[in-house]
């Protein structure tokens, strides 16, 4: 059977429905771009950051085999044990057998959407490997058997009161807890243990220097720090188009990640890992997973520049009112919708139609990725495909054809003009019309800008160019 | 073994853009060069760090016994203070758990972003230490500032050298509950600068 393509409206209008959670998400994600954009202000050099970040991402990607062979040359002169895993199902065999052969039982780990890409956790627990996430939200997340619904803040669609409900099904708290900072402290202290009996620990990669075979880790708990460092085993899982040529590029970076996605100079903790710790084991797994093939398509292989701090999601219209969980994928917003079809073309092809094409995306983008054109291009691309649905792929057909013959158009708009203002509400917003289904239709105008152009301003040019 | 490494490195070279349309740009210098204490106090404080305050006549000891009165154990990292234990006898990463103040000295800050940087070197191997401690004390000298996230980079040698490198800006944070902000999530509670000379 074919698999059925996500119903991103249907799930949207579920979120949109909930007014408290729709309102405080859009304002925390719309607060988040205000913040960037302070940030932003403050630095004269920000474009020219953002130019050499694009540029040092894409040389790094036209030179990707070279400087993976450096990277593992340098890390395994410096004592880590290297892998390569050509998808989701050979890393989680890989950290599998890594946590097999050291008797490991209990793994902590810190946020990593490689490992969300792979479902490690649902691989390993029936394989009797406790896995325990430790980012706060992404905590939250795994209790509420969720999805991340944001690659930097996962539980942003959640409210105090969720919170509190779900930490005292599972931390037998009081489930009427309104306090955040309480909250909070109630994390540390179930995490705490945890962390300390833990046989393994996992953290993602935010960077890869190939220079010097290190990777480059961000967070503003300290919870990579305590999965990397408390465990005398340490397993990084990191997506192959992480790398960058040299430690000095690292300052193009690492000065525009937080301040792009929380508007924060700089995460609180940024880990420079070289080497397994005295005493321990360290292990990178190079994950493929579909980025080798990325790399060829010629409109879409930019997308692979990606540092994912979200800033693309958080100043979305449409992602901040239907939330990361709609897009039924481990990449949401903007960025999700011109990655997530490259890994199943069908499942994800509304994606890229959630968008208004208004460009912010492409313009917050600090790798300048040029997002909106991708999300118009993918659109293109799925229609070839046959990937559109019955009321799009006809309503696109038609609107082809009105508008390559401007007479008909003309015509068309003129009664449409007419329909708006004379025909029934029932009519006009029915399952043909998706777009009217939480908008009004715009108020018919007694004039159209063409035939007023044509009873004004060509009269007078004709008696301009009669007086000359 | 490598079955999976080499046909990822071939689709790789069959896949790539043209490598000659795509060269490295020169490592750049970019941005505010002032290197200066008030910067980095400045930048410490948005990211929620303190400077420990210094009373007249203070030595580190009273003014970290006046800062946290309540605490019991108090690791040194550094030969010139003391402390109620020292980190080279906390034996395993788990047992740096009971410590209630760290007191490190960090060989540089980060004007531009108020960031102390810890390796291996300074927390004698004992990493965790810097994690578990419930608040950590960083000495520190305004001689070692350097302005901003390119010259660190770019002069400092640790980011070359040591195994584990953490920049440290203010103490552990978090705003995953309902965009309220925490410091003092998971890692240290909070993060004091000792100016030294």
């Amino acid at each position: 059977m074919k698999v059925k393509p996500v119903n991103h409206a249907k799930a949207a209008e579920a979120f949109i429905e909930d007014t408290a959670h729709m309102d405080f998400h859009d304002e925390r994600l719309w607060d988040l771009r205000q913040k960037r954009d302070q940030q932003m202000h403050i630095l004269p050099e920000w474009q020219e950051l953002r130019a050499r970040a694009s540029a040092i991402k894409e040389h790094t990607l036209a030179n990707l085999p070279e400087y993976l062979e450096q990277f593992e040359a340098n890390a395994k002169k410096n004592g880590i044990h290297v892998h390569w895993a050509a998808d989701g199902a050979e890393h989680n065999r890989i950290v599998g057998e890594i946590l097999e052969k050291h008797g490991a039982k209990s793994l902590i780990k810190s946020k990593s959407m490689v490992t969300e890409e792979c479902c490690m956790r649902e691989y390993l627990e029936p394989r009797g490997v406790v896995v325990t996430e430790t980012d706060l939200g992404e905590r939250i997340q795994q209790l509420d058997d969720q999805m991340p619904s944001h690659i930097v803040v996962p539980a942003v669609h959640k409210l105090i009161p969720d919170v509190a409900k779900i930490f005292a099904k599972h931390y037998h708290t009081d489930p009427n807890d309104d306090d955040a900072q309480s909250l909070a402290w109630q994390q540390r202290l179930a995490a705490r243990p945890v962390i300390l009996s833990a046989d393994a620990g996992m953290t993602g990669g935010n960077f890869v220097v190939a220079e010097t075979g290190s990777f480059v880790v961000c967070t503003n708990e300290g919870n990579a720090d305590l999965s990397a460092t408390v465990p005398g085993l340490h397993i990084a899982t990191i997506g192959i188009e992480r790398l960058v040529p040299r430690m000095a590029d690292m300052g193009v970076f690492i000065r525009m990640l937080s301040r792009s996605a929380l508007g924060s100079p700089i995460t609180q903790y940024t880990t420079h890992f070289r080497g397994p710790q005295k005493g321990s084991e360290m292990h990178v797994v190079l994950v493929d997973n579909g980025r080798s093939h990325r790399l060829g398509m010629e409109e879409f292989w930019t997308s692979l520049k990606c540092i994912r701090c979200g800033a693309c999601m958080n100043t979305c219209p449409v992602y901040r009112r239907s939330g990361g969980l709609s897009y039924g994928a481990v990449y949401s917003g903007p960025i999700g919708a011109i990655i997530d079809p490259t890994f199943n073309e069908r499942k994800y092809s509304t994606l890229p139609f959630a968008s208004t094409m208004n460009g912010s995306c492409t313009n917050v983008c600090p790798v300048k990725i040029n997002i909106h054109d991708q999300l118009y291009k993918w659109r293109r691309v799925l229609a070839e495909h046959h990937e559109l649905p019955f009321v799009k792929r006809e309503v696109m057909y038609m609107a082809g054809k009105l508008m390559g013959q401007p007479s008909l158009y003309r015509a068309a708009i003129n009664s449409t003009e007419v329909a708006l203002s004379t025909m029934p509400r029932f009519v006009l917003y029915n399952w043909l019309n998706p777009w009217g289904k939480h908008r009004e239709l715009p108020h018919p105008v007694k004039q159209t800008f063409h035939s007023w152009y044509k009873q004004n301003r060509l009269k007078t040019k004709k008696k301009e160019g009669e007086g000359a | 073994m490598s079955t999976s490494r080499d046909a990822i490195l071939t689709r790789l070279r069959d896949n790539r853009p043209d490598p000659k349309a795509h060269p490295l740009p020169p490592v750049a210098r970019l941005g505010d060069m002032d290197n200066g204490q008030a910067r980095f106090e400045n930048s410490l404080q948005i990211l929620g760090g303190q400077v420990l305050e210094r009373q007249e006549g203070d030595t580190l000891a009273t003014a970290i016994a006046r800062r946290f009165p309540d605490s019991k154990v108090i690791c040194s990292a550094v030969p010139d203070f003391e402390g109620t234990i020292r980190i080279e006898d906390l034996g395993t990463p788990q047992q740096a758990a009971s410590v209630d103040v760290l007191v490190v000295r960090s060989p540089f800050g980060i004007a531009e972003m108020g960031s102390i940087y810890l390796s291996e070197a300074q927390l004698h191997d004992l990493n965790s230490a810097a994690h578990l401690t419930q608040h950590i004390v960083v000495i520190l000298s305004p001689k070692n500032l350097t302005a901003n996230m390119h010259t660190a980079y770019m002069d400092r040698p640790e980011f070359h050298t040591a195994n584990y490198g953490v920049l440290m800006s203010g103490p552990s944070a978090t705003a995953d509950i309902q965009g309220v902000l925490i410091r003092g999530a998971q890692g240290v509670r909070t993060l004091s600068i000792w100016w030294e000379d």
